[in-house]
């Protein structure tokens, strides 16, 4: 006899709470979504992002400056924005691999959603975090820098796996903060751009549309070495 | 029989002591699966981007190339937060699978596994630093004609990633999550940038410490008129160093990473690194700043003030030039300089007979003299027969701060005029800067590019707007045209006959002729 013939409980075993019991297609749903979003850790990501949302208040408040041109002036709100995005970008990376991969057909719809939840969520705690103060470039830089940035995270997770994808971000804000010191104003390093500069914002949002649609389709990586 | 009249029974044979080997086999199995590799070439890349691709455009000394990667610790700013982040994944990596238990339970103690790991992961981030170091120096170094590049800034900052490569893994162990590493990453970037902002506004004191701390103690002409000092990367090697062990030795302090023999020794080990740094902070209190940079008496070795030897490189403007051979390739352009305004002046009392390069410092001392209060290192004319003394290392070489051959040729013209006009660093009367403007117009700058050309020196024109669109008063103007104007005999003998009383300030404007 295999599990599956078993059609009783066994005695004295304690059945099932109610609550527990799914009801109807949407309450399914949003249970699935649900484990998906713990498998990820996304409501500690999420504190983490309101954390990175308190970070920015404070710093636009008490008016955090690093003394210095272009490059520095926009460094500690680019730095709060390269960490939400890293956040996000992390909570690609999940435990279960190829079994999860051969079982979840709803996979690809996840992933998408939890990360542009994840996104939405960082463009708002930050968006909450800018009222301390004057935010350069406004509300409209800002998302535009998340989207980019977490673009630059979903890219590296598909590329070297969840666990790595955190340096997308954060190599971009490197080479962005090199590329200001030397002058560079190529779109592609949008947080130099202004506000509603179209280049800098087709940039952004290609970056992340490209992140996304990787991520969705073909996942992230999974390394040998992610031990 | 009695135990006495027992015959003894050889000792058994010792075990085989396969715990090193063992040990060695554990690092090989960490560095095969480290995931330090996966990023070494994101971090090649930045590095690349952010530090080789800056230095090597800059002049082909060394100080000066290895400047920003070195002395403002880009090196350091390019590996640092990824080292800590990746080595935060690695030490947390028990932890996030729930295997304590399980590995705290093997035969083997938790703190020398956790240690193999640690070893792996900082082996693979500082032998990838030595190796894009080597490869930076390798091709930075063609180009550079004389010297050597100083090796303790290199060690300064490899200890300096195992640290950050230590602290990161303590993280990681202690607080175990996948949002670890991206925050211990951030931490660093963190640390740098402050770091950087420290190290740009400070002078002295515990800031010495910081990596990215370049102020009077990488720069100038060291490594080529003198050597490079160690003192301070000495400091910062045993600063490094003791954060490295400190964190390494407190991940043996839990309960759970061995015996109580083990503890104790990790006690020890956190104690003798965090008092390491602290001695290193305290020694960098004790620095003070020399000709040649910055001296920690308790580090100093008196055999670095030794000058460096060196067989001058010469050509000839009218008169011997003779640069250090670190600077022979802007020979011609000092040359180029002088000969015009040597041609000007030759045969007159006061002017030089020879020209030589003399040393950039970092601050006056004893037997060094850094220049006229005023205005720091420049030209200066001094000796008897006279002689032009040019510490080219204190000016903006070609490709350097967006200084051009031209600029820097203009530089050394109006540096050259003014001292042979106008004695020490003062900015000249009327009757100076008309005939400094006049020989200058001789010299090859004519007088609508003199602005521009006086603008990065410490005599700039004022005109109340930008330096270079300032213009001279209209009546020492009129006379720099009439001096000019003069026939070459006539100035130069009115120079034979008058410069004395010029260099000396005792001439107006209406005196000259």
């Amino acid at each position: 006899m295999t599990p599956a013939g078993v059609h009783h409980a066994a005695p004295g075993a304690r059945p099932a709470p109610v609550t527990a019991q799914v009801t109807g297609p949407a309450r399914g749903w949003l249970r699935l979504a649900w484990l998906y979003l713990v498998s990820r850790r996304a409501p500690a990501a999420l504190a983490l992002l309101a954390g990175f949302g308190a970070l920015l208040w404070a710093a636009l408040h008490w008016h955090w400056n690093v003394a210095g041109g272009a490059a520095a002036a926009i460094v500690i709100p680019l730095v709060t924005e390269s960490g939400a995005a890293a956040v996000i970008a992390v909570t690609t990376y999940g435990p279960f691999g190829e079994p999860e991969r051969a079982t979840g057909r709803w996979l690809p719809w996840l992933r998408l959603g939890a990360a542009v939840v994840l996104t939405a969520a960082a463009i708002g705690v930050l968006a909450a975090g800018a009222t301390g103060g004057d935010l350069p470039g406004g509300f409209v830089a800002m998302a535009r820098n998340v989207a980019g940035l977490t673009g630059t995270g979903l890219l590296a997770a598909a590329a070297l796996g969840g666990m790595l994808a955190w340096t997308g971000p954060m190599a971009y804000l490197v080479l962005t903060e090199s590329a200001l010191a030397a002058g560079l104003t190529t779109p592609w390093v949008w947080p130099a751009r202004p506000p509603l500069d179209r280049g800098g914002a087709i940039c952004a949002y290609a970056v992340f549309a490209a992140g996304l649609a990787l991520v969705t389709a073909r996942g992230v990586r999974e390394s040998v070495r992610d031990t | 029989m009695t135990v006495t009249s027992l015959t003894a029974r050889p000792a058994p044979a010792p075990a085989p002591r396969v715990a090193p080997r063992n040990l060695a086999r554990l690092l090989w199995v960490e560095l095969r699966h480290n995931a330090m590799p996966l990023v070494l070439p994101l971090i090649a890349v930045l590095f690349w981007f952010d530090s080789y691709r800056i230095a090597a455009t800059l002049p082909p000394l060394w100080v000066v190339r290895l400047y920003y990667i070195l002395g403002q610790g880009h090196a350091l700013i390019d590996f640092a937060p990824f080292v800590a982040g990746v080595a935060a994944w690695m030490g947390s990596r028990d932890g996030r699978r729930g295997m304590g238990d399980l590995v705290t339970a093997t035969v083997r103690p938790r703190w020398e596994a956790q240690l193999a790991t640690w070893a792996a992961t900082a082996i693979w981030a500082v032998g990838a630093y030595l190796v894009v170091m080597a490869v930076t120096l390798a091709l930075l170094g063609r180009s550079v004609a004389w010297g050597g590049p100083p090796w303790w800034p290199v060690a300064a900052d490899a200890v300096g990633i195992a640290a950050f490569a230590s602290l990161g893994f303590t993280l990681g162990a202690c607080f175990p999550s996948r949002f670890i590493a991206p925050m211990a990453a951030f931490g660093g970037l963190f640390a740098m940038a402050i770091s950087s902002q420290t190290g740009f506004s400070a002078s002295g004191g515990w800031a010495l410490i910081l990596p990215t701390m370049s102020n009077g103690n990488f720069g100038q002409d060291a490594g080529i008129f003198y050597q490079w000092l160690p003192d301070l990367p000495i400091d910062r090697v045993i600063f490094a160093a003791g954060v490295a062990v400190a964190a390494a030795g407190l991940l043996g302090l839990r309960p759970a990473a061995g015996g109580l023999r083990l503890r104790h020794c990790a006690a020890v080990v956190t104690v003798t690194g965090a008092a390491a740094s602290v001695a290193a902070v305290v020694l960098a209190f004790t620095a003070q700043l020399g000709p040649y940079g910055v001296v920690i008496p308790a580090l100093h070795d008196a055999a670095s003030d030794r000058p460096v030897r060196y067989t001058p490189a010469c050509g000839h403007a009218g008169i011997p030039v003779c640069l250090q051979p670190a600077y022979r390739p802007y020979l011609p352009d000092v040359t180029a300089a002088l000969r015009p305004l040597i041609g000007e002046v030759a045969g007159l009392p006061g002017a030089p007979v020879r020209a030589s390069q003399v040393a950039a410092v970092f601050a006056g001392g004893p037997g060094v003299q850094i220049g006229p209060a005023s205005v720091g290192q420049i030209l200066t004319l001094s000796g008897s027969p006279p002689a032009l003394y040019m510490p080219l290392g204190a000016m903006a070489l070609p490709n350097s701060f967006g200084a051009d051959t031209a600029g820097f040729i203009d530089q050394i013209k109006v540096e050259a005029v003014h001292t042979l006009v106008t004695s020490g660093g003062a900015y000249g009367n009327p009757a100076q800067q008309a005939v400094e403007a006049a020989l200058l117009q001789k010299a090859g700058i004519p007088p609508a590019d003199q602005p521009s050309a006086m603008s990065t020196t410490p005599w700039p024109l004022m005109g109340g707007g930008p330096r270079s669109a300032a213009k001279y008063p209209p009546a020492i103007a009129a006379a720099a045209r009439r001096f000019a104007a003069l026939p070459t005999a006539t100035r130069h003998a009115w120079l034979a006959a008058h410069l004395a009383a010029l260099r000396a300030g005792h001439l107006t404007l209406a005196q000259l002729p």
